[in-house]
């Protein structure tokens, strides 16, 4: 839906618009003129959306959720009476969908957590959060692309780049892929190679 | 472009030094920051004195102490905070423009006024630059950032730079607590006693206060319940479920999660960027009709 209505808006509104952000409920526009923010704005009403077919793209994240890698793993499981196994199987199940890109660069919105690992935020954050970290807050699941102060659970860390303003463009995603989390342990961790996750056509 | 020649060395670098331009849109795809001057008034007069182009990037300075070194001549043009400034260890008379020959040191002593420096060059410091942009994110990692050491280029005077006059800019414009703002997208949250209680009330900038965004010191209460992640801007003025009320700058990521109960002009972003923990501010809010 979101896509739908920001492929119409960068098709037909394109030259006009000086910025587009998204979320999960509104699209922000910043207009180049104000003229072109009221035709935008009249032709509302004859506004009409072409969905798009979603991206079959499946992206593959290798997490470490050992203890050293995901602080926050055993004392949530305890939280949710089951054992570690079970939450980080409860986490690799779903295809998450990436939704859009915001909070730090390289950071994606997720789609798709299992309600039963819903949890509320920290209420005093973490002062630092280790870059690739891979974590719960509220109804979200995300990775932290870089060290930085965080609300949420760590259960893992990847050993992948998230982001590198090297590269053009500067993430391997884009909203509309999914992401399925793979479990490693500490040895595939270290041994990485590559800061690209792999990519698999289902 | 002007092949660079000159380099500005930063002799010392105190926190909160930044080179900065009027930012950078178009990354907000990947959840890249817009960044950029946080009072960008200040930064386009700077700019504008020198005849420089409305891109030109200058630095940022919010800290005593900045030492800077040029080997080549040219002209600097200040503007934002009133400051202590010494050429070669003798103080200056108050001035926005001045000239600068091989080998002088400049040095930025007390602030008197305000909390942000602009210091730009002729022709602008010619950095790297990242969509279109020279403002700092440590994000990216092509953009290195300003320290002890660190040599800005910048271009030769290309005509002898002729002035008689010595400009100043008044800083008594960000002296009211007055700020101009709009109601936000999850203004209509706000039960209509909270909203006569926020246009009421004074407010005071705390100390937790950088790039990112500033807080203020009261605490309002919040009922709101949570709400979906959705796009944010700098001059969104934010409420935390704790009642903490933040001001996103120009740092902040482009998406957020609590109410948006306020937008500021940017004149009104310019204002508070010069403002110092402590300082009083008032919400003049303008309901636009329908």
């Amino acid at each position: 839906m979101q896509l739908a209505y920001l492929a119409y808006l960068k098709q037909n509104w394109g030259d006009e618009l000086k910025d587009c952000r998204q979320g999960f409920t509104r699209i922000s526009l910043i207009w180049k003129s104000a003229a072109a923010q009221n035709h935008f704005s009249e032709s509302l009403t004859s506004l009409e959306l072409i969905f798009l077919p979603l991206s079959g793209k499946v992206w593959e994240i290798p997490v470490c959720y050992e203890p050293e890698f995901g602080s926050d793993l055993s004392s949530l499981a305890g939280e949710k009476k089951m054992t570690a196994a079970a939450l980080i199987n409860l986490h690799t199940q779903p295809y998450y969908r990436i939704h859009f890109f915001g909070f730090l660069p390289g950071f994606f919105y997720l789609n798709g957590l299992d309600p039963i690992l819903h949890t509320p935020r920290k209420s005093i954050p973490s002062a630092r959060v280790p870059k690739g970290s891979v974590a719960i807050g509220g109804s979200q699941t995300g990775i932290y692309p870089k060290e930085s102060p965080g609300g949420w659970h760590l259960l893992g860390q990847t050993p992948l780049s998230l982001f590198d303003s090297l590269q053009e463009p500067p993430v391997w995603g884009s909203a509309g892929d999914q992401i399925k989390f793979v479990s490693i342990d500490s040895t595939q961790f270290r041994d990485w190679k590559g800061i690209q996750p792999c990519l698999q056509y289902p | 472009m002007n092949q660079p020649i000159g380099t500005a060395t930063l002799l010392r670098c105190p926190p909160g030094t930044s080179i900065q331009d009027v930012g950078r849109v178009a990354g907000a795809v990947h959840g890249i920051p817009s960044s950029g001057a946080m009072d960008q008034l200040s930064l386009c007069w700077a700019n504008h004195l020198l005849q420089n182009s409305e891109q030109a990037a200058g630095i940022e300075c919010a800290q005593p102490g900045l030492k800077i070194s040029f080997n080549q001549p040219t002209v600097l043009s200040f503007a934002g905070a009133t400051v202590q400034v010494f050429l070669n260890e003798a103080p200056l008379p108050q001035s926005s423009l001045i000239s600068i020959d091989s080998g002088d040191v400049i040095e930025i002593g007390a602030f008197l006024t305000g909390a942000r420096l602009y210091i730009c060059i002729a022709g602008g410091f010619e950095t790297v630059t990242y969509l279109n942009s020279r403002s700092a994110d440590n994000s990216l990692s092509q953009l290195a950032p300003c320290g002890k050491g660190t040599g800005l280029p910048y271009p030769l005077l290309v005509n002898s730079f002729n002035w008689t006059a010595r400009p100043k800019w008044s800083s008594n414009w960000y002296e009211s607590p007055e700020l101009i703002a709009y109601p936000g997208p999850d203004w209509e949250l706000l039960s209509s006693a909270q909203q006569a209680a926020f246009c009421e009330g004074t407010f005071h900038l705390s100390k937790n206060s950088d790039r990112m965004g500033i807080q203020l010191e009261e605490l309002f209460e919040n009922t709101i319940p949570d709400l979906p992640t959705n796009p944010v801007f700098p001059g969104m003025l934010q409420l935390s479920p704790g009642g903490k009320l933040i001001l996103l700058m120009r740092d902040a990521g482009v998406t957020g999660g609590y109410p948006r109960i306020v937008n500021l002009t940017e004149d009104a972003i310019s204002k508070i960027s010069q403002k110092r923990a402590g300082d009083p501010i008032h919400f003049q809010l303008k309901i636009t009709k329908h």
